[in-house]
Formats: structure tokens, sequence, C-alpha cells
């Protein structure tokens, strides 16, 4: 390899061929028959940009070619993959966005390889982003940036959708939230403006609907089923198709949304509430409220506060050591005034 | 060597090297070519030109890649390049990113 009997490449000659690689990359990820790349063609792209790399000045093309490089994914997205998102709604649109986001990244592996020598001394002297990063952003700018919203709210429908009971394809959700933090290029901040946030609103507003009508509709213990059922769904949801960081946040929302705003009014049902579980002995209804309320911060006080009024008199001995028990051991409050279970029962 | 390991090294002059793959992939060029993921036809069957690539050079290249191999696994000796190579070598190391 002698650099005195290589003919210089002309910008617009080696482009041209540089062009018909691209083209022929395009058609592969579009799924038009093509041959596949074979290795000739590989070394053949990659020694271009080489040569038009290491040619004396004023035919050393790395800016130009780095400019290229951008230009071409801004090109094939805005002629080929915008087109195709912008006819699509809904699910549709989440479905189309996932493929175009593989065939995205497939197609910067492939270029970023291309162009490699580029990466290896151009970008470090001028301090430019790496190849990899271009090509991503190129999608971020031009895609995301574009479709982020209708994907939002796209996603947070399906939820909703399932949380009233239908089947929906919880794969395409996760490939569609896989996106959001992966565009975030290692920090979740995308994810969660983006997302996160819609996300946990809605979740509260659905919440928020549901109680105001279980609380009129429901006995207490019946609409605890509910509330430990709907937080046990939401767990799932997170371990399918959520990221794992929504999980503490999702699971408080809804905490709040039915319990805390209630609690007061859930315990005091005449019927129903703490005192009849007390003097009914309802063991299994006691402990799922105090499992519930105690992943609430001070949800456990206004159980206390119940538990202080009761008489001893009115529960059996069993329940009562067992109420006293806990609320000795996990609530400071109700130690002030302890009725000592031994001398009462 | 087993066939599935190795891959062959063509030289401008038509000359094939048959190499172990490992030794090859010290060229992360070479490496990035057999690791595109799924698309390379010819990934399959092993085999790369270098048309810029002359013949003594590439053989050189090989050696390097085995006394490469040798030197991390802690063998330290010496690497004898013939002076008159030494810019050709450097300039294939480049393109090779060896």
């Amino acid at each position: 390899m002698t650099m005195n009997d290589r003919k210089t490449i002309d910008l617009e000659q080696g482009w041209e061929f540089m062009e018909k690689g691209i083209t022929k990359l395009k058609n592969i990820l579009e799924g038009r028959p093509e041959p596949q790349f074979s290795s000739e063609d590989y070394m053949m792209l990659y020694t271009t940009i080489y040569n038009m790399c290491t040619q004396k000045p004023p035919h050393d093309y790395s800016q130009q070619l780095y400019d290229k490089y951008k230009e071409a994914f801004e090109e094939y997205i805005t002629s080929s993959v915008l087109p195709s998102l912008r006819e699509k709604h809904d699910e549709f649109m989440l479905r189309e966005l996932v493929k175009r986001w593989g065939n995205h990244k497939v197609m910067v592996r492939w270029l970023s390889r291309f162009f490699y020598y580029l990466d290896r001394y151009f970008i470090a002297r001028r301090s430019l982003p790496p190849l990899n990063e271009v090509g991503l952003m190129c999608f971020r700018e031009l895609v995301y940036q574009e479709l982020k919203i209708n994907a939002r709210d796209a996603v947070i429908s399906l939820i909703d959708n399932e949380r009233e009971g239908e089947q929906i394809d919880r794969a395409l959700l996760k490939n569609v939230l896989d996106i959001f933090v992966e565009i975030g290029m290692g920090l979740m901040e995308d994810y969660e403006n983006d997302f996160e946030e819609a996300m946990l609103k809605d979740t509260a507003a659905y919440y928020s609907r549901k109680a105001s009508s279980w609380i009129l509709e429901d006995s207490c213990p019946d609409y605890m089923l509910k509330a430990e059922e709907c937080l046990k769904r939401e767990k799932d949801r997170v371990s399918h198709y959520l990221h794992s960081s929504s999980e503490p946040k999702l699971l408080e929302k809804v905490q709040h949304e039915l319990l805390s705003v209630y609690a007061n009014q859930l315990l005091e049902k005449e019927h129903s509430g703490c005192h009849a579980l007390l003097r009914d002995d309802k063991v299994e209804d006691l402990s799922r409220m105090f499992r519930l309320f105690s992943k609430i911060p001070k949800g456990l006080d206004p159980v206390a506060g119940m538990f202080k009024q009761v008489h001893p008199k009115e529960t059996t001995p069993i329940a009562a050591s067992l109420i006293l028990g806990v609320s000795w051991r996990y609530i400071p409050s109700a130690k002030t005034k302890p009725p000592s279970p031994a001398s009462e029962l | 060597m087993r066939k599935e390991d190795t891959v062959k090294l063509i030289s401008s002059e038509g000359f094939e090297f048959v190499v172990d793959k490992k030794a090859a992939m010290v060229s992360q060029t070479i490496r990035n070519m057999l690791t595109s993921p799924g698309s390379f036809a010819e990934a399959q069957l092993g085999e790369v030109t270098f048309p810029e690539i002359s013949t003594t050079i590439l053989e050189k290249i090989c050696q390097y890649f085995y006394w490469s191999l040798q030197y991390s696994s802690g063998k330290e000796t010496e690497f004898p390049i013939e002076p008159e190579l030494t810019l050709e070598l450097m300039m294939a190391a480049n393109y090779l990113h060896t």
C-alpha cells in the first residue's frame, strides 16, 4: 500500500461510490430484494473513506465526509421514515415507530462502520461527537421530537384499556418504552419528562375516578380488596413493560388516590368500617387493612386512632390482643395511654 | 484448524493466507466486518480481499496477529520488522486498525 501511486479520489467521485452503498443499505432495510453486503463491498466502502481521509490537502475530505454522513441520515429520515410514520395513527403508528427505530439502529451500525476511519482521528482532533452519537441524534431530532407526544398518548391510552380489562400487546409497549429510554443516551430524562410524568398524572386521575365511585358503593372490606388488587396489577404492569424506575412512583400515586384520600371515610364506614371489623373479629380484613395502610407514610395514624376508641369489651380477646400487639409494635402514637391487655381481659 | 474458526485474507496479488479468526480479529477493521450482525454473506465464507495490501506486507501482518496473541498471554518476545517494510507496514496497520 503505497501513497505515491494512489490516484487521488475526487470528492464527487468518491461520494458517488458511497451513495451506491448507502442506497443498497436502504434497500435492504426497506425489505426490497437486494443481495446482502459482501466483505468485498464492505472493504471497498471502508477503503474509499480511508483514502479520502488520508489524501494530502486540499484533498483531505474528512470534514465533508463527516457532514455527508449526517446528511445521509437526514435525507433518509425526511424522505422515507417520517412520511410513513405520519400516515399512521395510534397502535399502528407505534408499530411503525418500533420498526423504524430498529432499522435506524442497524443503519447507524453499518454506516458508522463504513465511515469508521473518521472516528479514529478526525472526531478526536476536532472534539466532535462520534459517528454513533451523530446517527442517534438525527433520529432524536427529526423523529422522536415530532412524535413523542402522540406516542406517549397512544401508550397511555393502551394502558387505560388494559386497566379496563382489555387485552393489549404488552411486547409492543415494552418496545416503545425502550425507545424512550434508549433515546436518552444514558440518561433517564427523556423517559421521565416525555412519558412518565404524563403517565403518572393519567394514573392518578384514573384511580381518583374509580375511588370516588367505589367509596360510595363498596363496603370497607370490598374496597380494600379492590385496592389491593389494583396495586398488584400495577406492579405487574411495571414488570412487563414499564421501566423499573417507575415502580415506586406509580405505586405511590395509586396508594394516594385509593387510600390516603379516602382513609377516614373508609375506616368510619358505619356497618363495615374499623369498628365493625373489630367487633366481628374479621382478622383477615383487618390484616389487609394493616398491610395497605402501613405502606403510606403515616398511614396507620387514622387506623391507630380508631383502635384507641375501641373498648376492649367490644372485641373478642384474640382479636384485641392481635390488634394491640400489632399496634404496640408498629404504631408509636398508639402507645399513649395503653390499656394493659392482661388486666382488661 | 477447523474451517469455522478460520478466515482467509487475500493480498492484492491474490495470495491467500488462512489464519485463525481470533488472530484476524486483532485488526479492529476485520473484527468489525466479521461481527456485523447477520448480514454479511461472506462472513460465512470467511474471505476478505485487500486490493491495496501487498503479499509481503500481508504476510508480516499475519505474523503480527499471532505475535500479538502470544504477547498478550504473557510471552514477551520481540517482533522483528525489516526497516524497508516499516512505512508500508505502518500504513497497513493504520488501515486495519491494528
